[in-house]
């Protein structure tokens, strides 16, 4: 009886035992026989549940359910994403028997470290800069057309809302590629803006170098706010959606102004969206690196794009083990500062 | 007759429930996932007569407007089943990719894949890749002499040259305004960000190094080139250079983006007359003499197919129809002769068939060692910024 | 003078709005137009003139047709798995409060506040420590269903938050068997929403592309060919393929927006009858 009333204990601890046992595995704790201790203990566990939910009559049963039902996907997290969690991190201490060598030695190598910020400081400020301007830009021009589909867009709300979506069923990189073709020196973009003389103007706000928009910080950023945007509109728009328009129309005739009503009212309410909206463009934007590989120069590249050449091209996996570190635990410091300053209950 | 029929009646029959159930079995019988999985992937056809090269894109003359294919007619001509792609992009992406399996000592899919000499030194010192079956060629006597033990390949017994070329300037010249002659140009502040580069090191840093009077076939350590690479970096910081790329350098040429930039033959003189106004020069101070060659990854199964192959594009007559289409360099004797048949303005063509004129301006680089060699590529990409 | 304010700042910000979606049409209009272009050498670049021909020949790019059977094998099985996953978590997840769900919200939310590199490269530099699989298909579907499992537990369990759940007690009060409860209470109802995400996850997977890059191996995906052309050849049939799926979506978006109004218009209709 103690035991059947105790099986969500056991369920909890069972998953936990099982996802160690699995990162022990995937990312290679022990050496040869260790491992087949390690599996002895896997099997045993999953076992004893089974054992538990068998003896245990309905109760256990009813206790066990949830975790029953989570363990698939939760011990393929913890092999496939907390695994190599672990694996990346060792990975960034180790060195390599030789250049073109695939073992490594665990070394408590942490010059990969000073090297990933000495060589490529530039990178890591640029990433972070980048996202959080493409991010407010986002908000920027996310904001009104969310406003405009969930207040006026009356029966077309539903249609407005998909052509918001539909470009972004086109491929990722090919809308990417796109832009480059636009924002091309002899593209639509320039043509007009040469046209109108307004050369001068964007090159004065730093848009523009030299007369040309492709292959600057502004279309770079420009790439990450376009293709990030409909993160930031959904997430806006559902917050939106849920208001209840009476208490906009209350508020109108409280406060008079609508624009006071907006402030007090509809913004508030709207935060949570701001917020999991920002989590959702900054973060895959700091680690972005099509945008800056596609839109951007040489001066221009973020951390992202010297991971993907570290690792893909160099085969210094453990230099870009360290700054795919580094890019992790920057964002996860920045996230729950923020969720600190503006976090609300929920992310997604 | 009848009988056949009813099994496939009976197979047509299968009903969902039975398909489930069987499907079920499968599974409890014990089948693991990755190898479902790698069933549903579809395996490589496996040994017998059948062959995989793994090429450059663009790199061989395909079936169309009515002509037949290298590749086609290779495989009509020997019965061989050849699977030809063109997923070899970019030298130290593809290293990086067989990397983990040649490494372990696993196999690759391809037989025969293609990479640029450096990189098949590389293969060769690592030992992964296998001799090729040049005893059983015919044809080997047609390999041009100056590519017979090449530095990449001491021995001459791992490699046999696939097309080679030269890398010098491609320009623009409705953007430059005026013809480009000198590598020196690259670097005209008139042209400031708009001027490419190749993330090809030995390309890009060949031309600067010759035009800094560097001698690349005697080259042997970093300092020597320390100078050169200060000058692109400067280049670079300076917003001189727009991007570093691949083959699309020739799209941002085309649409105007760049003036001039570091660019392949073929790639120019395959746009043709289309395009007359991008250009291509082998400049003044000298430009690259380079190859891409065949190696076979280490355990490759369909040896006996692969000498087909090699004996095939030995034979100048076939090797012309490669030619007329990529416009590089061939590595195979008598191939002007043939191509003078097809197209004889091609044939005459300096930038095809160098004359000794420009023959003389170009150059191939010496064999680096592993450390120099590291040393050239984390300075380079340290300039490329990624 | 105050309506008349308000009414030009309304205006201001439909205008705004319509703004935006020209910008967000801009590289799609693009994308289409040159699916008609007849390019000059490699790059489907600079504007030539106007052909058919690339729409009635799609798939005449072996590699890129290849590419693209490749990415929704991949994407067919990842989304299996990681829908089944996914809504077993989330239906855990939906029904009381349980010991340890804290940590579990914790590890489902992780995956999403990751960077994509990092997601990719570490799972890279599990793959390449063992010899139990090579990169290729497997480690691609593994890549792929890891970061799906998160979106699919947490649409699932947005969609059916709120449901009724002691029907599920009312069918086994009834005697039926868990099974034939889940069959016949529990599966209909969460259907919907695991339809949905199965969806989201399908779209997640098959436009998937830094991810992919570090586990592929050989393997080229669509995301991975389109890759690759961008430094070689960029054919119009790229174009012409992403404009399919445009349109092919646009078309699921007008039916499902009619199907929607006459369900909504059907049920208006049904709750008048019983008056």
């Amino acid at each position: 009886m103690m035991l059947a009333k105790r099986a969500d204990g056991f369920g909890l601890g069972a998953i936990a035992v099982a996802s160690v046992c699995l990162v022990a595995l995937g990312a290679g704790w022990f050496d040869g026989p260790l491992n087949a201790l390690v599996v002895l203990v896997l099997v045993s566990v999953v076992l004893g549940v089974a054992l538990i939910a068998a003896v245990g009559g309905p109760e256990a049963r009813r206790l066990l359910a949830p975790y029953g039902l989570m363990k698939p996907g939760l011990l393929w997290m913890a092999l496939f994403f907390l695994a190599p969690v672990w694996s990346l991190v060792r990975i960034s201490l180790s060195t390599k028997e030789s250049r073109f060598s695939v073992q490594y030695d665990f070394t408590w190598a942490f010059e990969n470290y000073t090297r990933a910020f000495s060589d490529f400081g530039g990178q890591f400020q640029r990433a972070f800069l980048y996202s959080a301007i493409a991010t407010v830009l986002t908000i920027a021009i996310g904001y009104p057309v969310a406003y405009v589909i969930a207040f006026r867009g009356g029966r077309f709300k539903n249609i407005l809302l998909g052509l918001v979506v539909i470009p972004f069923f086109t491929s990722y990189l090919i809308r990417t590629i796109a832009w480059s073709t636009i924002l091309a020196d002899q593209g639509p973009i320039v043509s007009v803006l040469r046209t109108f003389g307004l050369v001068g103007v964007f090159e004065f706000l730093q848009i523009m170098e030299n007369g040309k928009l492709l292959n600057t910080p502004a279309a770079v950023i420009g790439g990450l706010t376009y293709n990030f945007l409909p993160f930031m509109l959904l997430p806006i728009y559902v917050s939106l959606e849920k208001i209840d328009p009476n208490l906009v129309n209350a508020a109108m005739d409280l406060y008079s102004s609508p624009t006071e009503a907006f402030r007090k009212v509809v913004f508030p309410l709207s935060m949570p969206g701001v917020f999991a909206g920002t989590l959702l463009t900054f973060i895959p934007a700091a680690g972005d690196f099509v945008n800056a590989q596609f839109l951007g120069n040489p001066n221009t590249t973020m951390i992202g794009n010297s991971i993907q050449d570290q690792f893909l091209r160099q085969n210094n996996y453990p230099v870009a083990s360290a700054m795919s570190t580094v890019l992790m635990v920057g964002i996860t410091a920045l996230v729950l500062i923020y969720t600190r300053f503006f976090g609300t209950e929920e992310l997604a | 007759m009848k009988k056949r029929n009813n099994i496939n009646q009976q197979r047509a029959g299968l009903s969902r429930r039975e398909f489930l159930i069987r499907s079920g079995a499968l599974g409890v019988a014990g089948v693991s996932l990755p190898a479902l999985l790698a069933a549903c992937g579809g395996g490589s056809s496996g040994g017998g007569n059948s062959l995989f090269f793994d090429n450059w894109p663009l790199y061989i003359d395909p079936s169309e407007d009515g002509a037949v294919g290298t590749v086609e007619r290779f495989n009509a001509a020997s019965g061989v089943e050849m699977t030809y792609t063109e997923a070899y992009n970019d030298n130290d992406e593809y290293f990086a990719k067989i990397q983990p399996l040649l490494g372990a000592g696993q196999r690759i899919e391809p037989d025969l894949i293609a990479p640029t000499f450096w990189m098949a030194g590389r293969l060769i010192s690592l030992g992964w890749v296998d001799k090729l079956p040049l005893g059983q060629m015919s044809n080997l006597g047609n390999l041009e002499d100056n590519y017979v033990k090449p530095p990449w390949d001491p021995t001459g017994e791992f490699s046999l040259p696939w097309q080679a070329g030269t890398a010098g300037i491609a320009y623009n010249i409705d953007v430059t305004g005026r013809e480009i002659k000198s590598t020196a140009d690259l670097f005209d502040p008139a042209f400031k960000g708009k001027i490419g580069m190749l993330t090809e090191m030995r390309d890009t840093m060949g031309l600067i190094l010759m035009s800094q009077g560097v001698d690349i076939a005697t080259i042997s350590s970093f300092d020597q080139a320390a100078a050169s690479f200060d000058l692109l970096a400067k280049a670079k910081a300076d917003g001189q250079i727009r991007a570093f790329t691949g083959n699309d350098y020739i799209d941002d040429l085309v649409s105007g983006n760049y003036a001039a930039c570091v660019g392949w033959s073929g790639d120019v003189l395959q746009l043709g007359k289309d395009s007359p106004n991008i250009r291509f020069v082998v400049p003044e101070e000298g430009g690259t003499l380079w190859a891409d060659v065949m190696v076979m990854p280490k355990g490759t199964e369909n040896v006996d197919a692969v000498a087909k192959w090699l004996d095939f594009v030995y034979d100048p007559v076939e090797a012309a129809q490669i030619t007329a289409y990529v416009q590089y360099f061939s590595p195979v004797k008598g191939v002007r002769e043939e191509v003078a048949k097809i197209d004889p303005e091609l044939a005459e063509n300096p930038l095809v068939f160098p004359d000794t004129a420009t023959a003389s301006r170009l150059k191939s680089w010496a064999n680096l060692s592993e450390d120099v060699d590291a040393q050239f590529a984390d300075a380079f990409s340290g300039i490329t910024g990624a | 003078m105050n309506s008349l304010r308000s009414r030009i700042a309304r205006t201001g910000l439909n205008v705004f709005a319509g703004i935006g979606l020209v910008y967000l049409f801009m590289p799609i209009f693009f994308i289409v137009l040159f699916s008609f272009n007849k390019p000059k050498g490699n790059f489907n670049i600079v504007w030539q003139e106007f052909t058919f021909d690339n729409w009635l020949s799609p798939f005449s790019q072996p590699s890129l047709t290849s590419a693209l059977w490749t990415s929704l094998q991949i994407s067919a099985v990842a989304t299996v798995i990681s829908t089944i996953f996914g809504s077993m978590i989330a239906l855990a997840l939906s029904r009381r409060s349980f010991k340890g769900s804290g940590v579990i919200n914790l590890l489902l939310v992780l995956p999403l506040t990751t960077p994509e590199i990092v997601l990719g490269s570490s799972l890279a530099t599990l793959f390449l420590g063992q010899t139990f699989v090579s990169f290729g298909f497997v480690t691609i579907v593994i890549a792929h269903v890891m970061f799906q499992v998160s979106f699919v537990a947490l649409t699932v369990r947005a969609r059916i938050r709120g449901f009724d759940w002691t029907l599920e007690n009312a069918a086994a009060d009834l005697g039926a068997t868990p099974w034939r409860t889940f069959r016949l209470v529990t599966f209909p109802l969460v259907l919907p929403g695991v339809l949905a995400a199965a969806l989201l996850a399908f779209a997640l997977s098959i436009d998937d592309f830094i991810i992919t890059f570090f586990n592929s191996g050989t393997t080229v995906t669509f995301p991975l060919q389109i890759y690759g052309a961008a430094r070689v050849r960029i054919p119009p049939q790229i174009n012409v393929l992403a404009s399919l799926v445009l349109f092919a979506s646009v078309a699921l978006l007008v039916i499902g927006t009619v199907r929607g109004q006459r369900v909504q218009a059907a049920r208006a209709s049904g709750r008048k009858r019983p008056k």
